[in-house]
């Protein structure tokens, strides 16, 4: 019985499976505006409403759903406002030293149809600026003073003082959201809000649906007053597990890695015959963050890191450049601050930065007093050993191969390092109350030093991105000079000597700043990735229609 | 590798063949020991063991290099096996079979703790669910259907997310702590069909207390469930431990462990695979000869008749 | 003891199973050391302003007593509760995710099922001669194999290299975002079979072993040895007895499974995107999602209870010897 059924039963079960996969639906999509990019995502954003979230993901897809009055260009110049590209604004002008107005371009719609406004924009900024949202971007906004309309079309932006750059900041950190849609949601439920799962746009893109772990979708809005998406659907898909999703490209079933990481998947990569390896320039640095307040009580000054002259000496026992040879081969540049390669125009080789010298270092230890006393191979002092954790969050591969290679620095130095590996959400809420010793941290740089330098390593971010609580007022003052420096000549001189300043005191040690590497497929065309938001140009990649396949025929 | 550490090794294996062997041949005499060697998986699995057990021990005589040194982190990185890095070196350039002879320590260390606490604890409960029975039975197996409810990944994250800096050997002991309820089971089901034999019901007749029935008649005679449940726990805790290492909460570096190790090498597993291979293939291996050295333990303590 | 006794005593015994576990989550969350104001996730940090925010809105500021009390009258109310790290509601949240686990949890222990026992009679019928040895051996291997790494070769082998499955994730995004068609279910099965097969393959392992020690025991006792001196057919010996006797087993087996593939199968989730129960459990337990983490815990408990109890039903239909006992007993005759 058992063995007669079998052979039947399988038969019909395969005859099935053939039926069903011939019924693939095949579409018919033809012309230049066909295509379906599927982007291998790792990180699922939490919410989609742009001031609530500053996740890159976020960003990325936002990118694509609301739109900015208008942005930088590929020079990634934000000093006056010739190398900006109009978006929501057709037309600006000054109307007075503090005072600039915008005109905003009668075609643009959001997809339910109403008119964008100057009263949204309005709206978006007493949003974006209200404490009850609690915007990670508040701070970038400290410098406009008001933002009102003067008719349905034209909205009037004040700033409190003048300086180099404030159409950037007028501009770049705000994405402009439906009055009519989120003024009924309180300001404080906004990160809660169904709005960012549901959200509705003026983009190139529409939204179309969240699959909640699985995947969003967007679909392109052929009537963008811009010019139709040249691609027709996007699908951000994720995949936790960063090499699986470099399989995923690896393997065809994906079109874009944005971030390929680690020199074993460039190298996958470009053996894959189908993929294009794209370079473009990194907006991230990642460093090494010394807490100046103890774990324990914020308001006590941490036992080892508080004091400058240790920094000093640590962050003279690390090799920063064997350490990025061996983790990153030639994928990243050793930061000579708190800066990323986007910040090209002040990245000078010259900075003068602490150099590595493990001799130095030693001697300086034991001048203060950090021998080994008692022979274990860890330095002491009055009896407690020169020891502190590390701490990093598991999702990075990166950052924790970074962290046994610094234990290992360390310890030939005679300092006991214990690694601690958590949670990336975690770790964020472990930085930010200031219960750390030291963290491998990663920031992401905006086109102009001026926002980003400030909110991580002034005063003013205090409570905020100044994890480990850096102070010098000789380095805010040239920093304050610097950002309203007129000429980008004098500008650099300054930006150089705030870095000097701040490379002194070793607030951190800042270990790697990637160039970004991404997989393409080839059939795709005009793909151009701006450094500080690889998703900015998007709409204008191409399929050509005779490089179309299967999956870019979807008519949906 | 240098001719004092080929030589340890040689030696450590020369033991293990030698232990097994003299093990056989005393054995001979009797009968449960003739079975137990009578089936060649399980006289292999046990001098894996012991092999395995030998370079534990012997650790700092086997291993040609420090397990956590960064030997040139430029150059080295991710050599492959070669004669002097026996089984190539990791992402930080620290040499595999070192890590792997020094892991050895801590994986079998961890699997034989894990293995123990459950087993005490399995034992324990089972024999008192099935000695005394009634509502004491009742309510120790409910809680042991409880226990079953929830895996023991769970359970286990939950309490190393929510007590910071937990210690791994807490941990070792967590691990411990869920996984004794399968044991409990076939301990009490063995238990309660001794309960019923002669020599229990004799001992009890003589007036001996209760502790003593349990632990000097009822206990040895169920040894069978209770050994196999101890070779099969270790195999499990050194899985588990290994899954943990892959979620991120393992051993701590830079000490190795054969998880860790694991875990480590994923990211490379394509262009370095020897990273992850030795270790995963060295797990495997324990876990096989603790299930070989299992089914022969059962069979020799609790035969079957040969089907015809 | 009647049917319908047993039937009610089992009932609240599974009840208050459930509410053990439940209790014994709530606890645990709430004894750990340095609370209550958890990440809100997303790499954010956390606003003093707003952490108070939240401590006001969901009551983490009371005892822990009244709070047990609030949560079990908001699930009297079907509530949930609200999910700090993802932003939406619990039971959405949670919904989203049972058929995905349920698809994978039947599709594994089918996998499980049909090869182990297969592989597990067949190992009986020839045993000790050379396919028996050599199935063991093998079965042995992959038993002892760490699950993770079977997945990552396979996903290299079969999705990567050979390409005739997808690399992970659990549907076709673009065709069938929704399994709305005959089509999307071939997809969605052409998805299942690597994740499946991972889980699938070491618990065949697992059951080929232990069947082949219980079909073995069953063939010397003496009903089968009579009915093989009768004269009765070796196929009908093998099917009706030992066929029945491996059946009951593997009910009482798949109660001590089902528990790992609901939210232990966090790895295989993890590696092959597969948005199932596992992975939401894993991520609330280190988010400090306390509402997600217990109410995971109360629909993974219930999930297994029930199942539990359904096999109990079903032995008892199987063999009527065995109406009085509990799976827990079955088996120690089978073991």
């Amino acid at each position: 019985m058992l063995r007669r059924s079998p052979p039947r039963l399988t038969v019909i079960i395969v005859l099935a499976v053939a039926v069903l996969a011939g019924c693939e639906p095949r579409g018919g999509c033809t012309g230049a505006n066909c295509g379906t990019l599927i982007n291998a995502a790792v990180a699922e954003p939490s919410t989609l409403l742009p001031p609530s979230s500053e996740e890159i993901v976020t960003n990325d897809i936002d990118e694509q759903l609301f739109l900015k009055l208008a942005d930088v260009g590929m020079s990634e110049n934000t000093l006056g406002d010739e190398d900006f590209q109009a978006l929501l604004a057709q037309k600006w002008e000054w109307d007075g030293p503090l005072t600039l107005v915008f005109h905003l371009d009668p075609r643009a719609r959001w997809q339910d149809g109403q008119p964008v406004t100057a009263a949204d924009v309005e709206f978006t900024f007493n949003a974006y600026t209200d404490s009850a949202v609690a915007s990670p971007f508040r701070p970038k906004l400290r410098r406009v003073a008001s933002v009102t309309q003067r008719d349905s079309l034209t909205t009037v932006f004040r700033f409190r003082e003048r300086y180099p750059e404030m159409f950037y900041d007028a501009v770049y950190h705000m994405r402009i959201l439906p009055a009519h849609l989120l003024r009924p949601v309180p300001r404080d439920q906004w990160r809660t809000a169904l709005f960012g799962r549901q959200p509705v746009g003026d983009g190139p893109y529409r939204f179309v649906r969240w699959q909640p772990a699985q995947s969003i979708e967007l679909v392109a809005d052929s009537t963008f007053f811009l010019g139709r998406p040249g691609i027709r659907r996007l699908i951000w898909r994720f995949t936790p597990n960063l090499q699986v999703a470099v399989q995923q490209v690896v393997a065809d079933q994906a079109d874009i890695r944005e971030q390929l990481v680690t020199p074993d998947n460039v190298k996958r990569a470009r053996d894959a015959k189908h993929l294009a390896v794209y370079t473009y320039v990194g907006n991230v640095y990642t460093f090494l963050s010394f807490n100046q307040r103890s774990p324990t009580d914020s308001t006590q000054p941490h036992p080892i890191f508080a004091d400058r002259e240790l920094r000093r000496a640590l962050a003279r026992a690390v090799d920063r450049a064997s350490l990025l040879k061996s983790a990153l081969g030639d994928l990243a540049k050793v930061p000579q601050g708190p800066m990323s390669t986007l910040l090209g125009r002040i990245w000078d080789p010259e900075i003068r930065q602490l150099s590595y010298d493990t001799a130095l270092a030693a001697r300086l230890l034991s001048a203060h007093g950090w021998r080994d006393h008692d022979g274990d191979g860890v330095r002491d002092k009055d009896g407690q050993p020169l020891a502190f954790h590390i701490l990093v969050p598991t999702s990075s591969v990166l950052r924790r191969q970074y962290a046994r290679l610094l234990q290992e620095q360390f310890r030939a130095i005679g300092v006991h390092v214990e690694v601690d590996e958590l949670e990336s959400a975690v770790v964020s809420q472990r930085v930010g109350t200031g219960k750390y010793d030291t963290a491998i941290l990663s920031r992401s740089n905006d086109p102009s030093p001026g926002s980003g330098i400030a909110q991580s390593w002034t005063q003013a971010g205090f409570g905020g991105s100044n994890f480990g609580r850096y102070y010098n007022p000789e380095f805010e003052r040239i920093v304050d000079l610097a950002n309203s420096a007129t000429t980008r000549d004098r500008a650099r001189a300054l930006w150089r000597a705030a870095m000097e300043t701040l490379n002194a005191d070793a607030p951190g040690i800042f270990l790697y700043a990637l160039d970004n590497v991404a997989a393409v497929h080839k059939r795709v065309e005009n793909v151009q990735f701006r450094a500080d938001s690889w998703a900015a140009l998007l709409r204008t990649w191409r399929i050509p229609t005779d490089r179309l396949i299967d999956r870019d025929r979807v008519e949906r | 590798m240098t001719l004092g550490t080929w030589l340890a090794l040689f030696v450590a294996l020369v033991v293990a063949a030698e232990l097994v062997r003299a093990l056989r041949h005393r054995g001979l005499r009797q009968e449960r020991w003739r079975r137990f060697f009578r089936h060649r998986t399980a006289s292999w699995g046990l001098g894996i063991l012991a092999f395995l057990v030998i370079i534990a021990l012997a650790a700092p005589l086997i291993a040609p290099f420090d397990p956590n040194k960064q030997l040139d982190i430029i150059h080295l990185k991710n050599h492959p096996p070669s004669w002097t890095f026996l089984l190539g070196t990791d992402v930080l350039s620290r040499d595999v079979w070192s890590r792997v002879v020094f892991g050895a320590r801590v994986s079998l260390g961890i699997g034989a703790l894990g293995a123990l606490v459950a087993v005490s604890l399995g034992t324990l409960v089972g024999a008192v669910a099935g000695y005394y029975q009634r509502w004491i039975d009742a309510v120790l197996m409910r809680g042991v259907d409880v226990g079953l409810a929830l895996p023991r990944i769970f359970i286990l994250l939950m309490a190393v997310a929510l007590w910071d800096g937990l210690p791994f050997a807490a941990l070792v002991i967590a691990i411990g702590l869920t996984s004794w309820f399968g044991t409990s089971r076939l301990v009490r089901a063995e238990v309660l069909s001794l309960r019923q034999r002669d020599f229990v019901v004799a001992a009890r007749a003589l007036g001996a207390d209760t502790a003593r029935v349990i632990f000097r008649h009822v206990l040895p005679n169920a040894a069978a469930p209770i050994i196999v449940s101890a070779a099969l726990g270790v195999g499990n805790v050194l899985l588990l431990e290994a899954a943990l290492s892959f979620l991120g909460i393992g051993i701590k570096p830079p000490d190795a462990s054969w998880g860790n190790m694991i875990a480590d090498g994923a990211p490379s597993i394509y262009t370095a695979p020897w990273s992850t291979l030795f270790p995963g293939l060295a797990i495997s291996l324990v876990v096989m000869s603790l299930n070989a050295v299992a089914d022969g333990v059962r069979d020799a303590l609790d035969p079957r008749e040969e089907p015809a | 003891m009647t049917g319908a006794a047993w039937l009610l005593r089992r009932l609240v015994a599974s009840v208050a199973i459930i509410f053990a576990v439940v209790t014994f989550v709530f606890i645990l969350i709430h004894l750990a050391p340095g609370k209550p104001c958890g990440p809100i996730g997303g790499g954010e940090y956390q606003d003093p302003i707003v952490c108070a925010q939240l401590v006001q809105q969901f009551g983490l500021n009371q005892s822990i007593p009244e709070q047990y009390w609030l949560y079990l009258v908001a699930l009297a109310h079907g509530n949930f509760g609200y999910s700090f790290s993802l932003h939406r509601p619990v039971r959405d949240a949670i919904a989203d995710t049972i058929p995905f686990t349920l698809q994978l949890a039947g599709a594994a222990l089918l996998l499980d099922f049909l090869l182990g026992l297969g592989l597990g009679i067949y190992q009986a019928v020839r045993v000790n001669r050379l396919p028996d040895v050599v199935i063991g051996n093998v079965t042995l291997f992959i038993y002892s194999l760490p699950t993770f790494w079977l997945a990552l070769l396979l996903l290299l082998v079969f999705g990567e290299k050979l390409r005739w499955f997808p690399v992970g994730g659990a549907s076709d995004p673009i065709f069938c975002p929704l399994v709305s068609s005959l089509y999307c279910v071939a997809d969605r099965l052409w998805h299942i079979v690597l994740p499946a097969a991972t889980l699938g393959l070491v618990g065949a392992a697992g059951t080929a072993r232990f069947q082949r020690a219980a079909m073995l025991e069953v063939a010397t006792q003496d009903y089968v040895r009579t009915a093989r001196a009768k004269g009765v057919p070796e196929r009908r010996v093998v099917l009706r007895h030992q066929l029945r006797n491996a059946l009951l087993s593997f009910i009482t087996r798949f109660g001590l499974a089902f528990p790992f593939l609901l939210t232990g199968a966090v790895l295989i989730e993890t590696i092959f995107a597969w948005p199932g129960m596992g992975r939401l459990a894993f991520d609330s337990i280190l988010s400090r999602d306390y509402p997600l983490v217990t109410a995971t815990a109360l629909i993974a408990s219930t999930v297994v209870v029930t199942g539990n109890l359904l096999a109990d039903i079903l032995l008892g239909v199987a063999d009527p010897r065995l109406r009085v006992r509990t799976s827990a007993e079955v088996e120690v005759l089978t073991a």
